[in-house]
């Protein structure tokens, strides 16, 4: 490469006139509206004339994608799988294998055939006599002889919807959920007799539980992502939710801080950092309770004694979390207490309901995504609260006490395991 | 080399069983590296659970030439005997206590008649593992069925299982009704349900019988499948002794006189088929993880029954309480019926080492189909007639097994002990 003498570029200094009126003349609307007008011309235009159609007979067709979201198992008799086309074409299921022998089979949801237009979902029932315990592979053959194939490990018979699932997810719910943060949130009275600088360690323990819990729906939500239907691109979905919950909760904020340098003082007391942390937790035990609702769901429950104490356990230490925030100033009234801990404990129960009976990967990794999201913006609002009660966020006690967050879940979370 | 020495004998036994063990239980094992001193058969650096020491036996040297080996122990359930079963024929007038059957005149026809149940069960394939099978009277392979040429079997079926069963006979059944297919006569027996079969035996030979309901995959390879034999009429061969030879020359009386005396040998009912040794084998396999592939083969259900029980490694074994050879006089005629019911491979095989033998493939001729053979192929559902003769032999152990190595590795391996 020979060199090449720069020229010199002119650095931006020059001052162009600011032009505000609109060329020819027109309104201010009409040229924010132009271009889109001339979009909408220049897409009639391709659809009707399709220029590129000789391109695309040469490049063959689009392949077909087809997604076995889940199955379920409403009786010993049937097996029902969930499937979306995902394809840029319609689909034709023209046949289903069990266990690699062609068996009956029934689309319901498509419309009365079976057919799927893009992007649409459907259920196909299958009469088939399954045995609990013994894996069943299934595969869809497509009118162009493509085959999905998708295998249901260890099979066991879904409850369906009654209201005594209903309770029983209740009951797990306030056991898993709700009591462990109450009991938590008791060692407030100590918190509050606690130093500076061993409160601000709490506080930094809580963002450590958080940090803890932020990575562990993390890793689950993506996990999830790979069982979401391609078309809706399960893992850029739940990047999406991660930053558009952190950028909404940031934003309100935001504006929170305005209110406080209005003068509004209610604003600027901790209650509201610990309200913040009581929806992110809440987030979170939403998607826990989707984990236990949606295993319910699938048939695949094993909530023994021990899974649920290890979720007590886990979840305990989300109460001092909660109320760490408030540790200075005036107390609150009991009343915000107890609204916390319901905010941050009994959506346990509300995922579980949502989990039991309108199970989708794609909700399940979205509800994950948000948790995260929101978790993430309070470990920020923590970080900032320490800084503004004049302590150091990164002290050698606080970085210790993150630490210790961070494994006392990674312990108790071995106890957990659905 | 005439014949395999005991030791390389037992040990092959010893640690493909335990490789087989092993790789179903999911042991974390211990792997040794042992320190190869020569090139035996167990050259190999051997997967050991637990201790080398505590398996040799006193007084052996203890130079692990020969690898290290740890104790799997013997099949702790003994609701199925292998040994038993091989000699288990089920003829209306005698069998096994779990079969109940009877033998009469009906319409001057002989009628055998078996009561026959389909049950949900756990058996055990190797030891220690276990494997939810359907079986008829609880056991896998099924009960043996003999009868004779014309005779009529009577099957009265009972389906006790959670699953839709059949009994499919493969015999020549001029009643479509009888031929036990979800499409025909009764069609599936639901839980509950009965229903009689009734069939006449033909052709001559060694049969096989499974249940047919749907997916049949996997209602063959739970378990529900077994033999059945239908023995030569020495009168009928004698007036139509074309019907059991493929050979289209002149039938001499002398030639004749040998037929008649092969079906008497074949017959239960008559003196001569005394001197023969009988036996039957089922090679069966399982799929126990759900792969559509077997992690078990065997002869008759259990991996390496008829292996040898336990070994030193230097030629010295013992027979096991449940893992033995199977012994055999060198002076009687042996005779294997022999059937495949491996579901998920195309084909199994029977090899014979230090050995040649005649084959009857499907039992149905007196004259072999394949003569002087050591190895031998069937497909599922094929079967057939295997005559040895140890009589030249010296006694001690002869291996016979699937020549299909892997099948061989994971359990159909087996011994005669020649006596």
């Amino acid at each position: 490469m020979a060199d090449e003498t720069q020229k010199p570029t002119p650095d931006g200094g020059v001052s162009t006139e600011n032009e505000v009126t609109q060329p020819l003349g027109l309104p201010r609307w009409v040229s924010a509206i132009l271009p889109i007008v001339l979009l909408v011309l220049v897409l009639g235009v391709f659809a009707f004339t399709s220029p590129l159609a000789s391109i695309q007979s040469q490049s063959g067709e689009p392949l077909p994608d087809v997604t076995i979201t889940h199955t379920t198992l409403p009786s010993d008799e049937t097996v029902v799988l969930h499937v979306t086309n995902n394809g840029p074409d319609s689909v034709t299921i023209a046949q289903v294998l069990v266990d690699e022998a062609y068996w009956n089979f029934q689309v319901e949801g498509a419309g009365g055939d079976q057919t799927l237009a893009p992007m649409e979902s459907a259920q196909i029932v299958i009469p088939y006599h399954w045995n609990p315990g013994w894996d069943l592979n299934v595969a869809l053959v497509l009118s162009d002889g493509a085959t999905f194939e998708n295998t249901i490990v260890a099979p066991s018979q879904a409850p369906g919807f009654s209201l005594s699932l209903l309770w029983t997810l209740a009951v797990i719910g306030l056991f898993v959920g709700v009591i462990p943060v109450a009991l938590g949130m008791l060692w407030f009275p100590y918190i509050k007799t606690m130093s500076d600088r061993w409160l601000h360690a709490v506080l930094l323990f809580a963002a450590g539980v958080l940090g803890f819990l932020a990575f562990d729906a993390g890793f689950e939500a993506f996990e999830l992502a790979e069982r979401v239907p391609g078309a809706y691109e399960g893992n850029l979905l739940v990047v999406s939710g991660i930053f558009g919950a952190l950028l909404l909760v940031q934003a309100i904020s935001a504006w929170r801080e305005g209110r406080v340098a209005a003068g509004d003082s209610r604003a600027s007391s901790g209650l509201w950092i610990a309200y913040l942390v009581a929806v992110g937790i809440g987030l979170h035990n939403l998607a826990e309770g989707l984990a236990i609702g949606s295993s319910f769901a699938l048939g695949r429950v094993s909530l023994g004694a021990f899974l649920v104490i290890g979720f007590m356990l886990h979840n305990v230490t989300e109460g001092p979390a909660v109320v760490a925030p408030v540790a200075r100033g005036e107390r609150p009234a009991l009343g915000h207490f107890a609204a916390l801990g319901v905010i941050a404990g009994a959506p346990v129960i509300l995922g579980g309901w949502i989990g039991s009976l309108a199970y989708s990967p794609t909700i399940g990794a979205f509800f994950l995504a948000i948790g995260v999201g929101a978790i993430l913006q309070v470990n920020w609002e923590i970080a900032s609260m320490v800084r503004d009660a004049g302590g150091r966020v990164a002290s050698a006690t606080n970085l210790l006490a993150f630490l210790l967050g961070l494994g006392i879940m990674y312990v108790t979370d071995l106890f957990v395991a659905l | 080399m005439p014949s395999i020495d005991y030791e390389s004998a037992a040990d092959v036994t010893k640690r493909l069983e335990q490789r087989l063990v092993g790789s179903l239980t999911g042991e974390t094992s211990v792997s040794r590296r042992t320190v190869l001193g020569s090139l035996g058969v167990a050259g190999s650096a051997a997967v050991g659970l637990g201790s080398s020491r505590a398996s040799a036996s006193p007084g052996h040297g203890g130079d692990d030439t020969h690898g290290n080996f740890g104790s799997v122990g013997e099949y702790q359930d003994l609701d199925f005997d292998p040994h038993e079963f091989l000699t288990a024929f089920n003829t209306g007038d005698s069998g096994q206590d779990n079969v109940p059957q009877q033998v009469y005149e009906e319409d001057g026809r002989t009628v055998r008649e078996f009561e026959f149940t389909a049950v949900d069960t756990t058996i055990t394939i190797a030891p220690g593992v276990e494997f939810q099978a359907w079986a008829f009277n609880g056991q896998v392979p099924g009960p043996t069925i003999r009868a004779v040429e014309g005779d009529l079997i009577r099957v009265k079926f009972t389906n006790l299982g959670r699953h839709a069963h059949t009994i499919h006979p493969h015999l020549k059944n001029l009643n479509p009704r009888m031929d036990g297919i979800p499409q025909n006569g009764p069609g599936v027996l639901e839980t509950g349900e009965s229903f009689t079969y009734e069939w006449i035996a033909q052709p001559a030979g060694t049969h096989f019988y499974h249940c047919h309901s749907l997916p049949l995959k996997e209602h063959i390879h739970r378990g529900l499948y077994g033999t059945i034999i239908v023995d030569p009429d020495p009168e009928r061969v004698r007036e139509n002794p074309r019907d059991y030879v493929n050979y289209p020359g002149p039938i001499t009386d002398d030639m004749r006189t040998r037929f008649v005396e092969e079906a008497k040998s074949r017959n239960h009912e008559y003196a001569e088929n005394d001197a023969v040794n009988e036996m039957v084998m089922v090679m069966n396999s399982f799929d126990t993880n759900f792969d559509g592939g077997n992690e078990v083969y065997a002869a008759n259900t259990r991996a390496f029954a008829y292996g040898v029980g336990s070994t030193d490694g230097t030629g010295n074994w013992t027979a096991g309480e449940t893992k033995r050879p199977i012994q055999i006089d060198k002076n009687e005629r042996q005779r294997v019926y022999l059937s495949n019911a491996t579901e998920f491979d195309l084909i199994n095989s029977f090899h014979t080492h230090s050995q040649f033998f005649d084959y009857y493939d499907h039992g149905t001729t007196l004259t072999p189909t394949r003569k002087t053979v050591d190895t031998i192929m069937q497909t599922q559902a094929q079967r057939g007639i295997i005559e040895l003769d140890y009589s030249d032999h010296e006694p001690g152990l002869y291996m016979f097994h699937a020549h299909q190595s892997e099948f061989a590795e994971l359990g159909w391996m087996s011994f005669f002990e020649v006596v």
